[in-house]
């Protein structure tokens, strides 16, 4: 029997398609799947090398729920993930537009602050412990010379400090992605546009209020999703910079869930405590897919 | 992105480039301070690196951290893990991926749509939730303390992260291409090989560093898969070492420094190619 031209052609194209996709299922769907099937039974060290576990409902996430330390870590988290967004959006916004004007460095400099983000998270997350350390930290020693603070501060030995040093190592990083997604977006906006408005008498006030931000929606919104996901499942900072320390006082679910499976080998708990971390990625992201799938094809 | 060289004619435009210069230059100055101060900390001798006062520049100028650190038989053996979890996730991921971004690229077939939607969900996907369920599968299947363990599940993010950055490049080339290797006798395998790749150069590029930067600077899946210090890679053994050094600032900097040092080298040289595969992907232009 002879195949249509359409036929062989479609077969062409899942020969190249396939292997990459059953890759994903295998390495990803099962373990996937099978994080959920943890999640409610109670494999722990003992009974996963019995294989005495058993099915226990939803009594892992119950337990989590009544736990003050996943209650703590749980808004640990959405702290951590709104304080990030906030300084990263705000100020990669302004950023994006600075750079956007024409002058001579500004290429080479865009470019260069850029480094930060691809550095190991845990090379950032060592140096941000060295730079707010109590006495031979050089942000205490830069604060103090500035008049900012008397005192040298103990900056990852208390809680919330601990969280605003966290903070501000991840927007080292995250500002300058910030800036350059929304640079991008900046870039999509034609030059017209403004000269027609200038023609019209327009402050640069109103030409950004009316020009730039609602062109800039998709960009925008694409940015803060991204940044939301990319931020909520943080884990290297916090495990290099400060363990989650002081007592939980940066521990995210990220971390806390590692916490739960490798230092308590509770593997159930961990599995549900990803799955809580899991679903509120899904929520997020739905919103995102539903936007990226309205443009393409 | 096109540069365009702007000239400033008028005193009044030349005084607004020297001003926005200077902003510019002092954002970059707090911006790579820290690689500036990675540096410096890594220079230091033991006392001023931990004394309680600080020097913004190395007073006595020594290489012995560095010494201490590429002298260590532990810490050439995590530099060793290292690359060989980079390289190893690198072609792994390339295997897998970018012929599933040719193919989805260049051929309508049904269900693309499903696909896609697949590989973009599983990019985002966090590595705590793999952690648990790959550890337990991995034991069974003896590949705890192993390279291929980290390897494959580093993989599984950067393979998404290829076919969503390589698809845009592949749908870019003209058809024309095909239909001259077709009548050169070219199959579809050769046509993929000696046209297809070279004609994206750039962006295999861009996937090849970022999938090799993704191994490089792997922690969680490394550190959990592999329990054994001997079998970690540097980011996994970051703590192994602070603990070694103690107060030691100046040698734990020099640690991080080498192991930021293939990135930077990296991002200096092919800049604008790991540029445009941040982007790519993530906000459609």
């Amino acid at each position: 029997m002879k195949m249509t031209i359409a036929a062989k052609k479609r077969l062409e194209g899942y020969t190249f398609i396939l292997p990459g996709f059953i890759y994903i299922l295998v390495v990803l769907g099962y373990p996937l799947v099978y994080n959920v099937i943890l999640a409610f039974r109670n494999v722990n060290v003992k009974t996963f090398k019995s294989g005495t576990d058993v099915f226990v409902g939803l009594q892992n996430f119950i337990d989590l729920f009544h736990d003050p330390t996943f209650l703590m870590v749980f808004k640990n988290t959405f702290v951590f993930t709104i304080g990030c967004l906030v300084f990263q959006f705000t100020i990669g916004f302004v950023f994006a537009l600075f750079f956007s004007k024409k002058f001579t460095l500004a290429g080479p400099i865009r470019g260069m602050i850029l480094v930060g983000y691809m550095m190991p998270m845990s090379v950032s997350a060592l140096l941000g412990k060295n730079m707010f350390d109590v006495s031979s930290g050089v942000i205490n020693d830069l604060f103090m010379k500035l008049h900012l603070i008397q005192q040298p501060a103990e900056w990852l030995l208390k809680g919330n400090t601990a969280m605003a040093a966290i903070i501000a190592v991840n927007c080292w990083v995250g500002i300058p992605f910030n800036m350059l997604l929304l640079t991008s977006g900046l870039t999509g906006i034609s030059q017209d546009v403004y000269e027609s408005a200038e023609v019209d008498g327009a402050t640069p006030l109103q030409k950004f209020l009316h020009i730039t931000l609602p062109l800039m929606k998709p960009a925008i919104a694409s940015v803060l999703m991204l940044g939301f996901i990319y931020t909520f499942k943080a884990f290297d900072l916090q495990f290099v910079m400060t363990s989650g320390g002081p007592l939980n006082a940066t521990d995210v679910l990220g971390t806390y869930s590692y916490t739960l499976s490798f230092t308590q080998y509770e593997f159930s708990k961990g599995s549900a405590a990803a799955i809580v971390l899991f679903c509120c990625l899904f929520i997020v992201g739905l919103f995102y897919l539903r936007m990226i799938s309205k443009e393409d094809d | 992105m096109v540069k365009k060289r702007a000239s400033f004619r008028s005193p009044k435009e030349s005084r607004r480039n020297i001003i926005l210069c200077v902003i510019a230059v002092l954002i970059a100055v707090v911006f790579l301070f820290p690689i500036y101060w990675i540096l410096a900390m890594s220079f230091k001798t033991d006392a001023e690196s931990f004394g309680k006062i600080v020097t913004y520049y190395p007073h006595t100028f020594t290489i012995e951290p560095w010494v201490m650190n590429l002298t260590d038989r532990e810490f050439l053996s995590s530099l060793k893990n290292s690359l060989l979890i980079a390289v190893f996730s690198m072609v792994i991921s390339m295997v897998f991926g970018v012929p599933a971004a040719y193919g989805m690229g260049r051929y309508k077939v049904p269900g693309r749509k499903g696909f896609l939607l697949t590989f973009l969900v599983t990019q985002m996907l966090p590595a705590s939730l793999m952690l648990t369920p790959m550890y337990l599968i991995f034991n069974k299947l003896h590949l705890l303390g192993t390279y291929l363990g980290p390897a494959i599940a580093i993989a599984s993010g950067s393979v998404p992260f290829i076919v969503v950055t390589l698809r845009p490049y592949f749908k870019g080339v003209p058809t024309a291409l095909d239909d001259a290797a077709r009548i050169d006798g070219c199959g579809v395998f050769q046509a993929f090989f000696k046209i297809m790749i070279p004609a994206i150069k750039t962006g295999v590029i861009t996937v090849v560093v970022i999938s090799f930067l993704n191994g490089w600077n792997d922690l969680a899946y490394s550190m959990t898969f592999n329990v054994k210090p001997e079998m970690r890679p540097l980011t996994a053994n970051i703590y192994k070492f602070q603990s070694k050094y103690g107060t030691k600032w100046n040698c734990i900097m020099a640690y991080g420094a080498i192991l930021v040092l293939p990135v930077i080298l990296l991002f200096v040289f092919l800049q604008k190619y790991i540029v445009g595969g941040l982007t790519a992907g993530a906000v459609k232009e």
